[in-house]
Protein backbone atom coordinates (compact mmCIF):
# COMPACT_ATOMS: atom_id res chain seq x y z
CA UNK A 1 0.00 0.00 0.00
CA UNK A 2 1.09 3.69 -1.04
CA UNK A 3 1.76 5.17 2.66
CA UNK A 4 0.99 8.77 0.47
CA UNK A 5 -2.85 7.03 0.09
CA UNK A 6 -3.47 7.50 3.86
CA UNK A 7 -2.21 11.56 4.04
CA UNK A 8 -5.33 12.88 5.76
CA UNK A 9 -5.74 15.52 2.62
CA UNK A 10 -4.17 15.27 -0.93
CA UNK A 11 -0.90 17.31 -1.38
CA UNK A 12 -2.62 19.21 -4.18
CA UNK A 13 -5.63 20.02 -2.28
CA UNK A 14 -3.59 20.67 0.64
CA UNK A 15 -1.70 23.26 -1.23
CA UNK A 16 -4.57 24.70 -2.39
CA UNK A 17 -6.19 24.76 1.04
CA UNK A 18 -3.23 26.99 1.63
CA UNK A 19 -3.20 29.08 -1.26
CA UNK A 20 -6.64 30.27 -1.76
CA UNK A 21 -6.46 32.97 -3.87
CA UNK A 22 -8.38 35.98 -3.23
CA UNK A 23 -12.20 35.68 -4.45
CA UNK A 24 -11.98 32.03 -5.08
CA UNK A 25 -11.56 29.33 -2.16
CA UNK A 26 -11.26 25.34 -2.36
CA UNK A 27 -15.56 24.68 -2.53
CA UNK A 28 -16.26 27.35 -4.89
CA UNK A 29 -18.75 28.75 -2.26
CA UNK A 30 -17.36 32.84 -2.89
CA UNK A 31 -18.87 34.01 -5.34
CA UNK A 32 -18.70 37.59 -4.61
CA UNK A 33 -15.59 40.30 -4.01
CA UNK A 34 -17.00 41.08 -0.64
CA UNK A 35 -17.72 37.60 0.85
CA UNK A 36 -15.84 37.05 4.15
CA UNK A 37 -12.95 34.95 3.07
CA UNK A 38 -10.35 33.13 5.95
CA UNK A 39 -8.06 35.57 4.95
CA UNK A 40 -10.40 38.85 5.07
CA UNK A 41 -11.56 37.23 8.79
CA UNK A 42 -8.45 36.96 9.91
CA UNK A 43 -7.13 40.30 8.47
CA UNK A 44 -9.75 41.84 10.72
CA UNK A 45 -8.80 39.81 13.62
CA UNK A 46 -5.27 41.11 13.26
CA UNK A 47 -6.68 44.61 12.83
CA UNK A 48 -8.63 44.52 15.77
CA UNK A 49 -6.21 43.08 18.06
CA UNK A 50 -3.84 45.55 17.10
CA UNK A 51 -6.18 48.22 17.94
CA UNK A 52 -6.70 46.59 21.16
CA UNK A 53 -3.09 46.87 22.06
CA UNK A 54 -2.97 50.03 21.52
CA UNK A 55 -5.75 51.36 22.89
CA UNK A 56 -5.20 49.56 26.28
CA UNK A 57 -1.48 50.66 26.46
CA UNK A 58 -2.15 54.45 25.34
CA UNK A 59 -5.51 54.19 28.42
CA UNK A 60 -2.77 53.04 30.83
CA UNK A 61 -0.62 55.29 30.03
CA UNK A 62 -2.84 57.89 30.42
CA UNK A 63 -4.02 57.46 33.22
CA UNK A 64 0.08 57.39 34.52
CA UNK A 65 -0.37 60.56 33.56
CA UNK A 66 -2.94 61.82 35.23
CA UNK A 67 -1.22 60.68 38.55
CA UNK A 68 1.81 62.27 38.20
CA UNK A 69 0.48 65.09 37.60
CA UNK A 70 -1.80 64.21 40.69
CA UNK A 71 1.19 63.14 43.16
CA UNK A 72 3.53 65.58 40.90
CA UNK A 73 6.31 62.90 40.74
CA UNK A 74 8.18 62.17 37.65
CA UNK A 75 9.03 59.14 38.56
CA UNK A 76 5.17 58.26 38.37
CA UNK A 77 5.59 58.86 34.21
CA UNK A 78 7.85 56.30 33.36
CA UNK A 79 5.66 52.91 31.38
CA UNK A 80 5.92 49.84 32.78
CA UNK A 81 4.38 46.45 32.30
CA UNK A 82 5.12 43.86 29.39
CA UNK A 83 2.95 44.80 26.82
CA UNK A 84 3.44 48.50 27.17
CA UNK A 85 7.34 48.10 27.10
CA UNK A 86 7.00 45.67 23.38
CA UNK A 87 4.84 48.08 21.81
CA UNK A 88 7.40 51.03 22.57
CA UNK A 89 10.34 49.44 21.44
CA UNK A 90 8.29 48.22 18.03
CA UNK A 91 7.30 52.29 17.68
CA UNK A 92 10.66 53.29 18.56
CA UNK A 93 12.61 51.37 16.32
CA UNK A 94 10.00 52.43 13.63
CA UNK A 95 10.33 55.88 14.84
CA UNK A 96 13.95 55.84 14.47
CA UNK A 97 13.80 54.28 10.85
CA UNK A 98 11.10 57.36 10.15
CA UNK A 99 13.83 59.78 11.07
CA UNK A 100 16.62 57.93 9.59
CA UNK A 101 14.84 57.49 5.73
CA UNK A 102 12.66 60.56 5.72
CA UNK A 103 14.98 63.08 7.39
CA UNK A 104 14.51 64.46 10.75
CA UNK A 105 12.17 67.34 10.09
CA UNK A 106 9.59 65.22 7.67
CA UNK A 107 9.51 62.32 9.61
CA UNK A 108 8.07 62.03 12.54
CA UNK A 109 4.91 63.35 10.41
CA UNK A 110 4.30 60.13 9.30
CA UNK A 111 5.40 57.51 11.99
CA UNK A 112 1.60 57.29 12.76
CA UNK A 113 0.92 56.09 9.55
CA UNK A 114 3.84 53.23 9.10
CA UNK A 115 3.22 51.87 12.82
CA UNK A 116 0.04 51.29 11.54
CA UNK A 117 1.08 49.26 8.25
CA UNK A 118 3.91 47.83 10.86
CA UNK A 119 2.00 46.63 13.85
CA UNK A 120 -0.72 45.18 11.14
CA UNK A 121 1.52 43.22 8.78
CA UNK A 122 3.36 42.28 11.89
CA UNK A 123 0.60 40.93 13.65
CA UNK A 124 -1.21 39.37 10.96
CA UNK A 125 1.76 37.77 9.58
CA UNK A 126 2.04 36.14 13.82
CA UNK A 127 -1.21 34.88 13.22
CA UNK A 128 -0.56 33.30 10.31
CA UNK A 129 1.59 31.31 11.98
CA UNK A 130 -1.25 29.38 14.60
CA UNK A 131 -2.24 26.22 12.84
CA UNK A 132 -6.02 27.33 11.60
CA UNK A 133 -5.49 30.95 11.00
CA UNK A 134 -4.30 32.71 8.42
CA UNK A 135 -2.76 35.81 7.52
CA UNK A 136 -4.44 38.21 5.30
CA UNK A 137 -0.84 38.83 3.79
CA UNK A 138 -1.06 35.04 3.00
CA UNK A 139 -3.23 36.16 -0.38
CA UNK A 140 -2.88 38.21 -2.88
CA UNK A 141 -6.05 40.52 -2.66
CA UNK A 142 -5.02 41.31 1.20
CA UNK A 143 -1.31 42.61 -0.04
CA UNK A 144 -2.70 44.33 -2.81
CA UNK A 145 -5.00 46.51 -0.50
CA UNK A 146 -2.06 47.33 1.06
CA UNK A 147 0.41 48.18 -1.04
CA UNK A 148 -2.52 50.50 -2.83
CA UNK A 149 -3.11 52.74 0.46
CA UNK A 150 0.95 53.27 0.49
CA UNK A 151 0.63 54.24 -3.23
CA UNK A 152 -2.44 56.90 -2.71
CA UNK A 153 -0.52 58.27 0.28
CA UNK A 154 2.93 58.28 -1.42
CA UNK A 155 1.17 60.10 -4.47
CA UNK A 156 -0.81 62.10 -2.52
CA UNK A 157 2.64 63.55 -0.39
CA UNK A 158 3.98 63.61 -3.74
CA UNK A 159 1.54 66.22 -5.14
CA UNK A 160 1.17 67.98 -2.20
CA UNK A 161 5.01 68.87 -1.94
CA UNK A 162 5.59 69.47 -5.09
CA UNK A 163 1.99 70.27 -7.48
CA UNK A 164 0.99 67.61 -9.84
CA UNK A 165 3.71 69.31 -12.76
CA UNK A 166 6.64 69.87 -10.22
CA UNK A 167 6.07 66.04 -9.19
CA UNK A 168 6.19 64.79 -12.95
CA UNK A 169 8.98 67.19 -13.63
CA UNK A 170 10.60 65.55 -10.77
CA UNK A 171 10.61 62.28 -12.25
CA UNK A 172 13.41 63.70 -14.83
CA UNK A 173 16.67 63.73 -13.51
CA UNK A 174 18.40 67.25 -12.60
CA UNK A 175 21.40 67.00 -15.32
CA UNK A 176 19.39 65.92 -18.01
CA UNK A 177 16.96 68.73 -17.67
CA UNK A 178 19.38 71.21 -18.02
CA UNK A 179 20.73 69.16 -21.74
CA UNK A 180 20.32 71.25 -25.04
CA UNK A 181 16.63 71.53 -26.33
CA UNK A 182 16.90 67.83 -28.32
CA UNK A 183 18.32 65.89 -26.03
CA UNK A 184 15.90 67.20 -23.33
CA UNK A 185 13.06 65.57 -25.54
CA UNK A 186 14.48 62.89 -26.70
CA UNK A 187 15.95 61.31 -23.44
CA UNK A 188 14.35 63.41 -21.05
CA UNK A 189 10.71 61.60 -22.87
CA UNK A 190 12.51 58.32 -22.49
CA UNK A 191 13.63 58.49 -18.90
CA UNK A 192 10.30 60.07 -17.95
CA UNK A 193 8.45 57.00 -19.26
CA UNK A 194 10.66 54.50 -17.45
CA UNK A 195 10.56 56.69 -14.33
CA UNK A 196 6.90 56.93 -14.79
CA UNK A 197 6.28 52.99 -15.47
CA UNK A 198 8.97 52.17 -12.47
CA UNK A 199 7.17 54.84 -9.64
CA UNK A 200 3.40 54.08 -10.65
CA UNK A 201 3.15 50.64 -11.91
CA UNK A 202 5.72 48.78 -10.73
CA UNK A 203 6.15 50.22 -7.06
CA UNK A 204 2.49 48.57 -5.89
CA UNK A 205 3.00 45.99 -7.68
CA UNK A 206 6.21 44.14 -6.21
CA UNK A 207 5.22 45.40 -2.90
CA UNK A 208 2.34 43.43 -2.85
CA UNK A 209 4.24 40.90 -5.05
CA UNK A 210 6.97 40.43 -2.61
CA UNK A 211 5.05 40.24 0.84
CA UNK A 212 2.74 37.87 -1.02
CA UNK A 213 4.95 35.34 -2.05
CA UNK A 214 7.14 35.18 1.21
CA UNK A 215 3.68 34.54 3.30
CA UNK A 216 2.37 32.16 0.71
CA UNK A 217 5.65 30.44 -0.19
CA UNK A 218 6.16 29.87 3.97
CA UNK A 219 3.03 28.86 4.29
CA UNK A 220 3.00 25.88 1.49
CA UNK A 221 6.35 24.91 2.74
CA UNK A 222 4.94 24.53 6.24
CA UNK A 223 2.00 22.90 4.91
CA UNK A 224 3.91 20.49 2.63
CA UNK A 225 6.14 19.50 5.72
CA UNK A 226 3.73 19.21 8.08
CA UNK A 227 1.45 16.69 5.68
CA UNK A 228 5.03 14.30 5.80
CA UNK A 229 4.55 14.51 9.17
CA UNK A 230 1.31 12.50 8.88
CA UNK A 231 3.46 9.94 7.56
CA UNK A 232 4.30 8.99 10.89
CA UNK A 233 1.54 8.41 11.91
CA UNK A 234 -0.26 5.73 10.29
CA UNK A 235 2.98 3.89 10.54
CA UNK A 236 2.62 3.16 14.18
CA UNK A 237 -0.81 1.58 13.21
CA UNK A 238 0.59 -0.28 10.51
CA UNK A 239 3.50 -1.50 13.09
CA UNK A 240 0.60 -3.91 15.27
CA UNK A 241 -0.37 -5.11 11.83
CA UNK A 242 2.92 -6.39 11.08
CA UNK A 243 3.73 -4.17 8.81
CA UNK A 244 6.14 -1.98 9.70
CA UNK A 245 7.97 0.82 7.02
CA UNK A 246 10.75 2.16 8.36
CA UNK A 247 11.59 4.60 5.42
CA UNK A 248 8.36 6.09 6.15
CA UNK A 249 8.58 6.59 9.28
CA UNK A 250 12.08 7.88 8.49
CA UNK A 251 10.56 10.52 6.16
CA UNK A 252 7.94 11.55 8.63
CA UNK A 253 10.76 12.09 11.60
CA UNK A 254 12.94 14.16 9.21
CA UNK A 255 9.75 16.28 8.13
CA UNK A 256 9.01 17.00 11.49
CA UNK A 257 12.69 18.19 12.33
CA UNK A 258 12.52 20.23 9.11
CA UNK A 259 8.59 21.37 10.32
CA UNK A 260 10.77 22.94 13.71
CA UNK A 261 13.38 24.69 11.96
CA UNK A 262 11.18 26.49 8.90
CA UNK A 263 8.53 27.21 12.13
CA UNK A 264 11.36 29.13 13.54
CA UNK A 265 12.58 30.60 10.00
CA UNK A 266 9.06 31.94 9.32
CA UNK A 267 8.84 33.82 12.64
CA UNK A 268 11.97 35.25 11.35
CA UNK A 269 10.12 36.05 8.03
CA UNK A 270 7.25 37.56 9.52
CA UNK A 271 9.03 40.09 11.28
CA UNK A 272 11.49 40.85 8.60
CA UNK A 273 8.79 41.31 6.06
CA UNK A 274 7.01 43.88 7.97
CA UNK A 275 10.36 45.41 8.22
CA UNK A 276 11.04 45.71 4.49
CA UNK A 277 7.32 46.80 3.99
CA UNK A 278 7.58 49.57 6.13
CA UNK A 279 10.82 50.89 4.90
CA UNK A 280 9.74 50.90 1.49
CA UNK A 281 6.85 52.64 2.50
CA UNK A 282 9.34 55.04 3.74
CA UNK A 283 11.46 54.78 1.00
CA UNK A 284 8.64 55.82 -1.19
CA UNK A 285 7.65 58.72 0.63
CA UNK A 286 10.77 59.99 1.12
CA UNK A 287 11.28 59.95 -2.51
CA UNK A 288 7.76 61.86 -2.79
CA UNK A 289 8.81 64.41 -0.10
CA UNK A 290 12.46 65.68 -1.20
CA UNK A 291 11.35 65.09 -4.97
CA UNK A 292 12.51 68.55 -5.84
CA UNK A 293 16.17 67.79 -4.78
CA UNK A 294 16.69 65.15 -7.33
CA UNK B 1 -0.06 17.79 -30.06
CA UNK B 2 -2.55 19.22 -27.57
CA UNK B 3 -1.69 16.95 -24.77
CA UNK B 4 1.51 18.29 -25.55
CA UNK B 5 0.42 21.84 -24.18
CA UNK B 6 -0.48 21.82 -20.17
CA UNK B 7 2.98 19.75 -20.13
CA UNK B 8 5.15 22.51 -21.97
CA UNK B 9 3.21 25.24 -20.10
CA UNK B 10 4.69 23.75 -16.94
CA UNK B 11 7.90 23.64 -18.12
CA UNK B 12 7.48 27.37 -19.25
CA UNK B 13 6.41 28.26 -15.83
CA UNK B 14 8.98 26.50 -14.23
CA UNK B 15 11.62 28.31 -16.18
CA UNK B 16 10.37 31.71 -15.96
CA UNK B 17 10.60 31.89 -12.33
CA UNK B 18 14.21 29.63 -12.73
CA UNK B 19 15.49 31.79 -15.21
CA UNK B 20 14.41 35.04 -13.07
CA UNK B 21 15.43 34.07 -10.06
CA UNK B 22 19.09 33.80 -11.53
CA UNK B 23 20.28 36.98 -11.80
CA UNK B 24 18.46 39.44 -8.36
CA UNK B 25 20.12 35.85 -6.40
CA UNK B 26 23.24 36.72 -7.62
CA UNK B 27 22.64 40.70 -7.14
CA UNK B 28 20.98 40.04 -4.04
CA UNK B 29 24.08 37.57 -2.78
CA UNK B 30 26.88 40.81 -3.73
CA UNK B 31 24.85 43.32 -1.97
CA UNK B 32 24.61 41.66 1.58
CA UNK B 33 28.09 40.35 0.81
CA UNK B 34 29.04 43.71 0.43
CA UNK B 35 27.13 45.12 3.71
CA UNK B 36 28.92 42.40 5.70
CA UNK B 37 32.24 43.52 4.50
CA UNK B 38 31.54 47.63 5.18
CA UNK B 39 29.87 46.37 8.55
CA UNK B 40 33.15 44.51 9.73
CA UNK B 41 35.16 47.65 8.60
CA UNK B 42 33.16 50.01 10.33
CA UNK B 43 30.76 48.53 13.10
CA UNK B 44 29.53 51.70 14.41
CA UNK B 45 27.64 52.44 10.58
CA UNK B 46 26.37 49.10 11.43
CA UNK B 47 22.55 50.22 11.60
CA UNK B 48 22.19 52.95 8.78
CA UNK B 49 24.23 50.29 5.93
CA UNK B 50 21.37 47.70 7.25
CA UNK B 51 18.66 49.81 5.87
CA UNK B 52 20.80 50.97 3.21
CA UNK B 53 21.37 47.13 2.47
CA UNK B 54 17.82 46.36 2.70
CA UNK B 55 16.26 48.89 0.53
CA UNK B 56 19.24 47.65 -2.18
CA UNK B 57 18.01 44.08 -1.75
CA UNK B 58 14.15 45.37 -2.26
CA UNK B 59 15.19 46.77 -5.59
CA UNK B 60 17.35 43.80 -7.05
CA UNK B 61 14.37 41.42 -5.76
CA UNK B 62 12.01 43.70 -7.55
CA UNK B 63 13.12 41.59 -10.67
CA UNK B 64 12.82 38.07 -8.92
CA UNK B 65 9.12 39.31 -8.30
CA UNK B 66 8.38 40.93 -11.62
CA UNK B 67 9.33 36.78 -12.52
CA UNK B 68 7.34 35.45 -10.02
CA UNK B 69 4.18 37.04 -11.28
CA UNK B 70 4.73 36.26 -14.93
CA UNK B 71 4.65 32.53 -13.37
CA UNK B 72 1.00 32.81 -12.65
CA UNK B 73 0.48 34.73 -15.63
CA UNK B 74 1.33 32.05 -17.89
Amino acid sequence: MNPMDLLPMRIEELVHELSVLPFNDLHGTVTSPLTLTNYTFWGLIALVTTILFFTLVATKQRQRIAAAEASGKATDLAPTGRLTGMLEAGVEFVRDMAVDVIGPKDGPKYVAFLCTIFFMILISNMYGLIPGAKSFAGSIGGTVALALVVWVVFVFVGFKKNGAFGYMKSLIPEGVRKMPLAARIGLGGFIFLLEFISTFLVRPLTQSVRLFANMYAGHVILGVFGSFVWLFVPIIKMQAEQSFSVGGAGIGLLAMVFLIIMYAFEVFVAFIQAYVFTILTAVYIQSSVHASEH
Amino acid sequence: MEALVPGLVAIGKGLAYGLAAIGPGIGIGVVAGKAVEAMARQPEMAGRLQTTMFIGVAFTEALALLGFVLTFLL
